[in-house]
């Protein structure tokens, strides 16, 4: 086990007769903000779900925090997803709480904090991705934009020392688009988390990104800084920087 | 036919499988007395009207029924009590739980399956908390439980609806058709409809429940996932009836007497 705080040793997961992650090893060093980039169905969703334990590897090694964490028991990945923080595609906010019951549903689970504590933590963490006077509204109420908000806010509430984004940006306007990657960016600085974000925004991961990671049917076909993937050589890469430069 | 007979097989298994995961839910983390309650009284209140009213009405029509045939041997007088009878041992039972398989099996489903697609049931996991005590356990026993007030409730109409029928259709007085009601239902009938209400209600909660937890593939998905729970609750249902009937109640007269 190298210093660093995620890492896969050759995972494979099957589903039937599909291969959807065929061998793969990488790794994510502390405070890092790690891009894994790629088509849709490329496994890209799998690998952060086998990750927090939703999914379990065929074979291989999943190392969180100095923990091999691939055949752990369901009772043993509540420490490990204390310390991985997951925001989904979607929002994923319980549409019967409010916000406030949202942002704190995390906190009340893990921790055994008085009901003021929880709620200093839930203003704080609201604070954090610029939203105020919501907690009292339901999620329905409020817009898709701010929905990923709250969800981030619920993810960060609980202290994880690792943030795990799945296509945060999905389904979002650029202006939204720009304030959620600026919000990665600013949260994994200020709480110093190791960040892996799911995506196929080439445009966002070079402004953010520390290490970009390219998949393409289960496979990395290319990693690097992003100013050593803009010089790839690779035609997935190259068909990504294109878009890129499009939107930019 | 192969394919849709391994599908079948594959669903009891499941269903078995995930009750399995409740029961050993139930007893090491058991979901708060609270949360039960509050279940409980949405699926009451959800169904409440349509039972009250559903009761009344086969409460008539067993009264009707029934004055055709025990108006030929001049037995007016047993109508309120066989008509009580039938509906507390076989109708009322069945009635709710048709009327719970509608409404809130449907209901359960649809639900759960929409938390399952948009990832909701993925996130309480994440979260630190466990899907099964957070969401099905509240559900799957408030289904149980407000299946007994229903059924209360649906008798309760039924006798009402029974009577109205007993003095328009077969001109029988108030008294003349309450006064058999407590010799011809003993409590052989009462335990006997209890217990078939709790068999129909553990399989609509425990199909309603399995089907929407493992819904998968967006709105279609859930659309599948409604559809299998109303198909297997109403079969479920129909089986369970007969092997109560032929198995339960000869059982239960056997410790009873």
């Amino acid at each position: 086990m190298s210093d660093a705080q995620v890492q896969f040793i050759n995972v494979i997961k099957s589903f039937g007769d599909r291969t959807i992650l065929k061998g793969i090893s990488f790794e994510a060093k502390q405070g890092e903000i790690l891009f894994i980039l790629g088509t849709s169905g490329t496994g890209k969703s799998v690998l952060l779900k086998n990750l927090v334990g939703l999914l379990r590897p065929d074979t291989g090694e999943i190392w969180v925090d100095g923990e091999e964490v691939s055949q752990i028991s369901e009772e043993k990945y509540f420490d490990i997803r204390k310390k991985c923080g997951m925001v989904f595609q979607h929002p994923a906010l319980f549409d019967s709480l409010t916000v406030f019951e949202n942002v704190a549903f995390g906190v009340r689970k893990h921790y055994d904090y008085p009901e003021e504590k929880i709620k200093e933590i839930v203003k704080k963490c609201l604070k954090l991705v610029h939203l105020d006077d919501v907690e009292e509204k339901l999620p329905q109420d409020i817009s898709y934009g701010m929905q990923k908000r709250v969800s981030l806010a619920r993810t960060v509430a609980i202290s994880p020392k690792i943030l795990l984004f799945d296509e945060p940006t999905t389904g979002l306007d650029p202006v939204t688009t720009n304030a959620v990657n600026q919000l990665i960016l600013d949260l994994s600085k200020t709480l110093k988390t190791t960040s892996l974000v799911v995506s196929h925004d080439m445009h966002c991961a070079l402004a953010i990104a520390d290490r970009i990671i390219v998949l393409d049917k289960g496979n990395i076909v290319d990693q690097g800084t992003p100013a050593e993937l803009k010089a790839s050589k690779h035609p997935l890469v190259k068909e990504f920087l294109m878009e890129a430069t499009t939107h930019a | 036919m192969l394919n849709k007979m391994v599908g079948i097989i594959d669903d009891i298994g499941g269903v078995t499988l995930f009750m399995k995961e409740v029961f050993r839910t139930g007893i090491k983390t058991p979901c708060t007395f609270s949360e039960i309650m509050d279940q409980t009284w949405k699926v009451t209140i959800q169904s409440l009207s349509t039972t009250a009213m559903a009761g009344f009405f086969v409460g008539a029509i067993m009264t009707v029924q029934f004055t055709l045939q025990v108006s030929q041997f001049g037995a007016l007088g047993y109508l309120g009590g066989l008509a009580t009878s039938g509906t507390i041992r076989e109708v009322g039972p069945l009635l709710i739980a048709f009327m719970l398989s509608g409404k809130v099996g449907a209901f359960t489903s649809a639900e759960l399956g929409t938390m399952r697609v948009t990832e909701q049931i993925d996130a309480i996991k994440c979260l630190g908390a466990n899907p099964i005590q957070e969401i099905i356990l509240p559900r799957f026993v408030g289904i149980i439980l407000s299946s007994f007030f229903l059924l209360t409730i649906g008798l309760f109409m039924s006798i009402w609806g029974g009577l109205l029928m007993g003095i328009v259709f077969s001109g029988i007085s108030i008294e003349e058709y309450v006064r058999h009601i407590p010799n011809i239902v003993s409590p052989v009938s009462i335990v006997t409809g209890l217990f078939k209400c709790f068999v129909f209600a553990f399989v609509l909660a425990s199909i309603c429940t399995y089907k929407g937890y493992n819904a998968t593939g967006g709105a279609k998905g859930v659309g599948k996932a409604v559809v299998d729970t109303a198909v297997f609750t109403m079969i479920g249902i129909v089986i369970a009836d007969w092997v109560t009937s032929a198995i339960g109640e000869s059982v239960m007269e056997l410790f009873l007497k």
